[in-house]
């Protein structure tokens, strides 16, 4: 089994720092090359283009009135966001790192660019809603014993995919946690 | 002996002032012979070292009493023993005599036969935090106490984050966790299906959620959705809407199931946390069953550790908090803090009760204070930094402290006396109290206090704060008064060598030879100023046994001899006596005008004293007196110019009622005298010379001239009587000195007064010329006494008639009083004829 290159999908930024931590320990264990990758989720920038866009605060309840330019501003700080986070994780660990950022529906663009990877961690609800993509094998978060079957096999394309980042790095914690070599 | 030149230039001047009857006595003169005369063992009592059975003090046994101080040791024990409220000591007496050694040898002594008090520590209030509680532990109790409360909190440390990580912890926190978030998800979730159903998609923003229609599995475009008929547009706004207001209700209920989820979860935190705690204190408790006040204060810790264990888990991963770069400290450690125990009083190993002693009695070290911490430029304290004065040390016990010292620190006799009468040590910084700070501060629960305080000091202050200080008395019940001397008894000398073998020993000095010991006693004497007492300055004759002990050594002796003991005490004044030689040498020089030849009226040599430190020596003066008729006024020309002190004054006052009272009892005084001590720059205090004043004056009545062989000291009553002075050593040996220096006649000699013979206790080399019939003391009773002797002519008795006999000293003063009586009564007579005219006129 040989992992070269592992993408990690980036979204929104604080619960990232765990599976981010779990992915780089992963590269460096497997000197893999770790690409973050933002998606600019195309749904979001058609709601904010919309005259009616309001966004209801999680915690506030408030409404707030959107557009395209706010909206775009919000991605992009949230990028740059993802992007320090990556670089903070993984240059201290040594691990050869780039970032992405793309624009237009997160599981299409993730799978768009999986083409070249070993391994894509991506976090989505569903986990099953991943559109299929040929010669990919899809591993549900939580089963380290079937991602490492996985791995072994090297059968293409591995997506590891779960709802949940913390769920996603505990997997990938209990497969770095197994003695055998990646 | 050639004479210095200066002097016989004085002498000229002298001479060319005598008028011309006066009598002239030539330097060859004899004696004075009529009067008694002070033999050689009058005027000093010699220890003779053949009356000791020991060869050195190597030989002696200790002295376990302290001698001469039966009066103060009786206090002490007293006060020692006195347990009720008040009674302190105030133990008096001059510096060096022993009081501070002597009070912390006799405490020292009983301090073992009491209990050994208890330990106190101060622990958090979990109550009142600013109330921090004093915990009071049997003695060596609190040390270990305070390494149980560390075990404890170690313990604490590792057992709370493991109890949160077991896998029970966890699954019961994902738990609720879970419920919480399900709910949440089930409440959009409804929402999503709903808008679903109507070709809404519900989407999560950056911080939020919107609501947009769809198209197949993504939003409508804003093209796509323009391209819509207007009513369709209409429909979708207003459907969204409608799901926008159910979604705020949804997230306004969130707070809610946030609250009942943390509920929850306090309540599993507590449970994990009581079942690992629990086990832990249960166990101190145990240990500590008998006292209920460290019972109490476990339970409360027990408690608090349940309330608060969210803050003993383990610091969470990540970088340290910082506040503009500066590490905080960790949140559960800053916790911990308060589990601490700050032990204030260890008595661990000590055996009895304590006796301590303050040498910087200020208000904090003996109430003992709280300091602050520098955090972040805020000052902030707790109970950890509550720190014990001398009172907290000394509680069970016994403390000394130098009054003087605790009089000159601010609030430090306050705060003394606030304690002994609250029998409570309240520990409180100065600056709160006197409201200068403004910042966090603590009221530490107030100690019982049990303890007996011996202030040492002078007996003025003792006196003073009598006087002045209603609550001495109260507080300060038992006087503990120290003699300067002892009465020399046939035993003494034997018991005051047994004292100096004592102290020769705990010096670690060589021993002193019976000479020796006999010199040393000879100096005891001397320092006494009493040939019947011996002095018990003690600190001043441990100087002088150390300083002989250097010179012994110096020479290479095994033993100190007299030699020694002389050399100490010759080396000590030569140290200090420069003012004296200076003075001499102006004398010599003849700047200060004193003779000590010829006769003179009206002049005569008085003797003072001088202290310069620890060195006092005596000094002749010249005292003159001019008299004319006058209305009975005696000027003291000191006392006009302010340098006469008020005892002075009253000598001099004195002496007008002897004149008036012997020599014009029924006709007015009218003479006008004044006396004045010649070259006197410096204020003149004490009545010692008003019987040479009175000399002057005599002579000058009397037109007699007066030796001036001679020097005189004494008061003198308005009988005649001469009195008592002090310093009668050193003035005898002051005129001494200037006459051995100019050549000892044979006629010189000192008048002293007679009740001072048994304080005489003159230097050897006086002694031997004493011996020798070259200087002599003459002891005068009254002043009759001594006027025959200065003058050489009977004062005279009045006879049957009432009249002095004709070519007395006496005679010839009631005349020349006489005379100026009835040439001043016509003028007394004019003054009275004005007066009453002018009482007419008006």
């Amino acid at each position: 089994m040989k992992i070269r290159r592992i993408i990690v999908g980036l979204d929104s930024v604080p619960s990232n720092r765990a599976l981010l931590e779990a992915a780089v320990e992963l590269a460096g264990k497997a000197e893999a090359e770790l690409v973050g990758l933002f998606v600019e989720n195309i749904d979001l920038l058609h709601f904010a283009g919309l005259p009616f866009a309001r966004e209801v605060g999680f915690a506030s309840a408030t409404r707030r009135v959107m557009d395209v330019e706010a909206m775009e501003r919000c991605l992009r700080a949230l990028a740059k966001e993802a992007q320090r986070m990556l670089e903070a994780t993984a240059a201290p660990a040594s691990v050869r790192w780039s970032f992405r950022v793309a624009r237009g529906s997160a599981p299409a663009e993730l799978l768009a660019v999986a083409r070249d990877a070993d391994l894509v961690v991506v976090n989505i609800a569903p986990p099953g809603a991943l559109p299929p993509l040929a010669g990919a094998r899809v591993v549900l978060a939580g089963d380290a014993g079937q991602l490492r079957a996985a791995l072994q096999a090297q059968e293409g394309v591995l997506v590891l995919a779960g709802a949940d980042h913390a769920h996603i790095a505990e997997t990938l914690r209990t497969l770095l946690s197994e003695e055998e070599p990646l | 002996m050639p004479e210095p030149m200066p002097r016989r230039e004085w002498e000229c001047e002298a001479q060319g002032a005598l008028p011309p009857n006066a009598r002239r006595e030539s330097v060859n003169a004899a004696p004075v012979t009529s009067s008694r005369r002070l033999t050689a063992a009058e005027v000093s009592r010699r220890c003779d070292p053949r009356g000791f059975d020991f060869r050195t003090t190597g030989e002696l046994e200790d002295l376990p009493q302290v001698l001469g101080q039966e009066r103060a040791m009786h206090a002490i024990q007293f006060g020692i023993g006195m347990a009720r409220e008040g009674y302190n000591l105030f133990a008096m007496g001059p510096e060096g005599v022993g009081r501070r050694t002597i009070v912390r040898r006799c405490l020292e002594a009983q301090a073992p036969r009491r209990d050994t008090p208890p330990d106190w520590c101060y622990v958090f209030n979990f109550e009142t935090p600013h109330r921090p509680r004093a915990l009071r532990l049997p003695a060596g109790g609190a040390a270990k106490f305070r390494q149980d409360m560390t075990r404890l909190v170690d313990d604490l440390r590792v057992a709370v984050p493991a109890a949160f990580e077991s896998e029970e912890y966890r699954a019961r926190l994902r738990e609720i966790e879970t419920e919480f978030s399900e709910r949440q998800d089930q409440a959009t979730a409804a929402i999503r299906e709903r808008a679903g159903g109507k070709g809404i998609a519900l989407l999560r923003t950056p911080a939020g959620f919107g609501f947009a229609p769809m198209r197949g599995n993504g939003v409508m475009s804003p093209d796509e959705f323009h391209a819509l008929p207007e009513v369709e547009q209409k429909q979708f706004e207003e459907a969204i809407a409608v799901f926008q207001e159910e979604l705020e209700r949804v997230i306004h209920e969130t707070p809610r199931w946030r609250r009942e989820a943390q509920r929850k979860l306090r309540e599993l935190n507590r449970q994990v946390t009581r079942a690992a705690v629990n086990g832990l204190i249960e166990e101190l408790k145990a240990e500590y069953e008998s006292l209920q006040q460290v019972r109490e204060y476990l339970a409360q810790v027990q408690e608090d550790v349940i309330d608060h264990a969210e803050l003993l888990r383990q610091p969470k991963d990540g970088e340290p908090s910082t506040f503009f770069g500066l590490p905080l400290p960790e949140a559960g450690e800053t916790f911990l803090h308060r589990y601490k125990v700050n032990l204030l009083i260890d008595h661990a190993g000590a055996g009895g009760a304590p006796v301590v002693y303050e040498d910087h009695p200020t208000h904090d070290n003996l109430i003992g204070h709280i300091e602050h911490v520098n955090q972040m430029g805020t000052l902030v304290t707790d109970f950890t930094h509550i720190k014990p004065g001398a009172f907290h040390r000394a509680n069970g016990g016994y403390l000394i402290l130098d009054a003087l010292k605790v009089l000159s620190q601010p609030f430090a006799w306050e705060a003394l006396k606030r304690a002994l009468r609250a029998r409570e040590i309240h520990t409180e910084s100065l600056g709160q109290t006197l409201s200068l700070i403004s910042t966090v501060s603590l009221q530490p629960e107030p100690i019982p206090l049990d303890v007996k305080v011996v202030l040492v000091g002078q007996r003025m202050l003792y006196y003073l704060l009598h006087a002045y200080d209603p609550e001495f008395g109260e507080l300060f019940k038992v006087g503990v008064d120290f003699e300067e001397d002892l009465r020399r008894g046939p035993q003494s000398d034997l018991f005051y060598a047994r004292m100096i073998a004592t102290l020769a020993r705990n010096e670690k000095l060589l021993p002193l030879d019976a000479a020796a010991v006999a010199r040393v006693i000879d100096y005891g004497s001397r320092s006494a100023g009493d040939t019947e007492k011996l002095s018990v300055m003690m600190r001043d004759l441990a100087d002088l046994l150390r300083e002989s002990d250097y010179w012994a050594a110096s020479a290479g002796n095994k033993e100190i001899s007299a030699g020694d003991v002389q050399r100490s005490i010759d080396t000590r004044i030569e140290r200090s006596d420069r003012i004296c030689r200076r003075y001499r040498e102006q004398i010599m020089r003849g700047t200060l005008l004193v003779s000590t030849t010829g006769e003179r009226s009206g002049q005569v040599n008085g003797l003072s004293m001088a202290q310069l430190g620890e060195f006092s020596f005596g000094m002749p003066h010249r005292i003159t007196a001019r008299i004319r008729l006058g209305a009975g006024k005696v000027v003291d020309i000191e006392r006009e110019v302010a340098l006469g002190g008020p005892i002075h004054s009253k000598g001099v006052l004195i002496l007008s009622g002897f004149i008036a009272g012997r020599y014009a009892p029924a006709r007015p005084l009218s003479l006008a005298a004044s006396l004045v001590f010649e070259q006197s720059y410096g204020s003149v205090e004490g009545d010692s010379a008003s019987s040479a004043e009175l000399y002057a004056l005599l002579s000058a009545l009397s037109d007699t001239p007066l030796r001036q062989s001679l020097a005189v000291t004494g008061s003198v009553n308005q009988h005649g009587d001469v009195q008592a002075i002090g310093g009668v050593n050193e003035k005898v040996e002051g005129f001494f000195d200037v006459c051995r220096e100019r050549g000892l006649t044979g006629a010189q000699g000192v008048l002293v007064p007679a009740s001072n013979v048994s304080h005489l206790m003159l230097r050897r080399d006086v002694v031997e010329a004493i011996e020798a019939g070259t200087f002599h003391v003459y002891p005068v009773a009254t002043v009759d006494e001594g006027i025959e002797i200065l003058t050489g002519v009977p004062a005279g008795e009045r006879d049957m008639s009432g009249r002095f006999p004709a070519g007395t000293i006496n005679f010839m003063v009631e005349r020349r009083l006489s005379e100026f009586a009835e040439r001043g009564q016509p003028r007394a007579d004019v003054a009275a004829k004005k007066a009453g005219q002018g009482r007419r006129r008006r």
